[in-house]
């Protein structure tokens, strides 16, 4: 029987259809609005609209997983999951825009803010799909919105010239993933991701697997550039140098959460029927987990020598992006159970590098310094913000009673679990490394004098209110980190990767 | 037979793409290449629709989708591109080197 949109609950897409028509309303808004009028005001509602979407999933938990139109959006415990860390990490994106307000130059305008829900509205799509077209337009809502997001301080050279390499390369990974995609398409017939592994059990079985190899490496050029792992992070370090801050903060955390979710997905569904042919661990596991070592060793090491505090924060997320795909890698060898881990570090992320990025952002505004030297002396010029920043960067690094060390413990279990030593000690190793340029920030804060000249840190409240956040959900993740473990293991995992119930019923 | 010359022309458009791409200095021709890039893969998914193991209309309909976000992509491109243009009164891509490390 053939179903048609209106035959379906729509109701389970309250979130999204909060976010698009948020969006579509503040975009009329805004036109009737006088040239000199503040648009502070839409960053308000957009941030209402974030928070009220939020409560949407929050209400939606513990319900049993529900498709529409044959897996085109798809609603389970995973989609719920990542949806509220994509709206936790937009909100405080909003909130710290909101932050720049006064004294900032250009300052933040309407489209700003509506671009920004629609680049939210992408990555939720991307999360909470089960077919190859409506992944892609998902991906491409986020990507279009955040080249724009990039380049929108458009007299600074900086921004436009990260919006041109984040265009380019942006381009080129998606032709990648296209094309990838189309192979997929090629072999099974079909775009839904449970039809495509309906074939792919026969495919596994008889014929020459070369396609399937084609389709699953070009795929995987384009999701490790959206990720941001090495090699594919080239675009990386101009990019969230070049761009506004909260920008820089959007892409770190809601755009690579969002390409999690997304790879997780496609691998975990399309490519399963590999494990049972023994093909995953051997080609898979071992494609992820030389991504994972490949970003933690040049993302660590290429951020040794950089002097720009920006810059040297985005290598550190390459780096991060690495540990992050350490689950994921190993799963193939231990099974569904390292979604939580995954999922706990992917929070304390959200957390340490939003703070992160904000405070360097405070400092580099107010001293007119982007540089890792305008840091000297912070614990005498303004010792809570010099606190606050040392919370974060031993988070970062990876020390007890903060959420990175939890989140890292548990990602290092993982590894050790699966028999992969190599990328344990790689893991270590690597998170030694890392010591020498975290520390370096807090050398300059603490054991530098401070520059005679240097002028007061100003830190706007919205800014106070983001570091809050940061300090907050570090600090409590690393002080009770069975909170947040309890619950995720209370989710489940499983239903992503299985038929809705009103999809076989049909 | 008729399903491989396609594979192959897409593969060829492809490659040609990806080489200009890293190549070429002039901004506007590495936009034209990306374009060649996502088309060759709009060429994979109708031969496949037509001519695959498994023929049918999905194909082409995720063609029209592309073709349109292309387009899209294509208009934030040129954007971008002049908004650099009007900075750094260039279009050499190799000139937009101003943040290193």
């Amino acid at each position: 029987m053939e179903h048609t949109l209106l035959d379906f609950n729509l109701r389970v897409m309250a979130p999204e259809l909060i976010i698009v028509s948020a969006a579509a309303l503040l975009v009329i808004l805004e036109l009737l609005l006088k040239e000199s009028t503040s648009r502070n005001w839409i960053g308000w509602l957009g941030l209402l609209a974030v928070i009220a979407a939020g409560v949407s999933v929050g209400m939606e938990f513990g319900h049993p997983p529900y498709q529409i139109l044959n897996d085109s959006y798809r609603v389970d415990s995973f989609s719920l999951a990542f949806k509220a860390l994509l709206l936790g990490g937009g909100g405080l994106t909003i909130l710290f825009s909101l932050a720049g307000g006064k004294n900032e130059q250009p300052k933040p305008k309407g489209e700003y803010y509506i671009l920004l829900l629609a680049a939210l509205l992408g990555g939720m799509m991307m999360v909470s799909s089960a077919d190859l077209l409506a992944l892609y337009v998902g991906l491409e809502l986020l990507s279009l919105s955040s080249y724009i997001l990039v380049g929108i301080n458009k007299r600074d050279r900086h921004s436009n010239e990260a919006a041109w390499k984040y265009v380019v390369l942006g381009g080129v990974s998606s032709a990648f993933l296209l094309y990838g995609m189309s192979f997929l398409y090629g072999l099974t017939g079909a775009t839904n991701l449970f039809a495509i592994q309906g074939k792919m059990v026969e495919m596994v079985a008889t014929q020459d697997q070369a396609y399937i190899y084609v389709s699953l490496f070009l795929m995987m050029v384009g999701f490790g550039f959206k990720i941001a792992t090495a090699p594919f992070h080239t675009w990386t370090p101009d990019v969230y140098q070049g761009s506004p801050t909260p920008v820089t903060i959007f892409l770190a955390v809601v755009s690579k959460a969002a390409a999690f979710a997304l790879v997780a997905r496609v691998l975990l569904i399309a490519y399963l029927p590999l494990v049972s042919t023994g093909a995953w661990n051997e080609i898979v596991s071992w494609l992820l987990m030389i991504l994972a070592a490949c970003s933690m060793i040049i993302g660590n090491t290429a951020a040794l020598r950089q002097t720009n505090a920006k810059r040297l924060l985005a290598y550190s997320s390459i780096a991060q992006a690495g540990y992050v795909l350490v689950p994921l890698s190993t799963l193939g060898f231990v099974g569904f159970d390292l979604f939580p881990s995954l999922f706990y570090y992917l929070c304390a992320y959200l957390f340490m590098t939003a703070g992160a990025f904000a405070v360097a952002d405070c400092i580099a505004k107010s001293c007119k310094n982007d540089q890792i030297s305008a840091f000297a002396g912070l614990s005498r010029r303004s010792p809570w913000l010099a606190g606050v920043m040392t919370i974060f960067l031993i988070s970062l690094a990876g020390f007890p009673v903060t959420a990175g060390f939890f989140g890292k413990f548990y990602l290092l279990t993982s590894a050790v679990g699966s028999n992969q030593a190599w990328l344990a000690a790689a893991m270590i190793l690597t998170t030694i490394v890392s010591y020498y340029y975290y520390f370096e920030f807090i050398r300059q804060m603490y054991f530098r004098a401070p520059d005679l000249a240097a002028p007061r840190v100003s830190v706007s409240w919205a800014a106070w209110a983001v570091l809050a956040i940061g300090v907050t959900g570090t600090l409590a993740l690393g002080l009770f980190p069975d909170l947040l473990l309890h619950e995720l293991g209370k989710i489940d995992w499983h239903s992503a990767f299985a038929q809705a119930q009103n999809a076989i019923r049909q | 037979m008729q399903l491989t010359s396609y594979l192959a022309l897409s593969a060829i458009l492809f490659s040609i793409g990806l080489y200009g791409v890293l190549t070429k200095r002039n901004a506007v021709i590495v936009l034209f290449c990306i374009e060649l890039m996502l088309n060759a893969a709009n060429l994979n998914f109708v031969a496949f629709s037509k001519f695959g193991l498994f023929p049918g209309l999905t194909g082409q309909v995720f063609t029209l989708f592309t073709i349109t976000i292309a387009a899209a992509e294509a208009a934030v491109g040129i954007a971008i591109l002049i908004a650099l243009y009007r900075n750094v009164q260039s279009a050499e891509a190799d000139r937009y080197d101003s943040m290193k490390g």
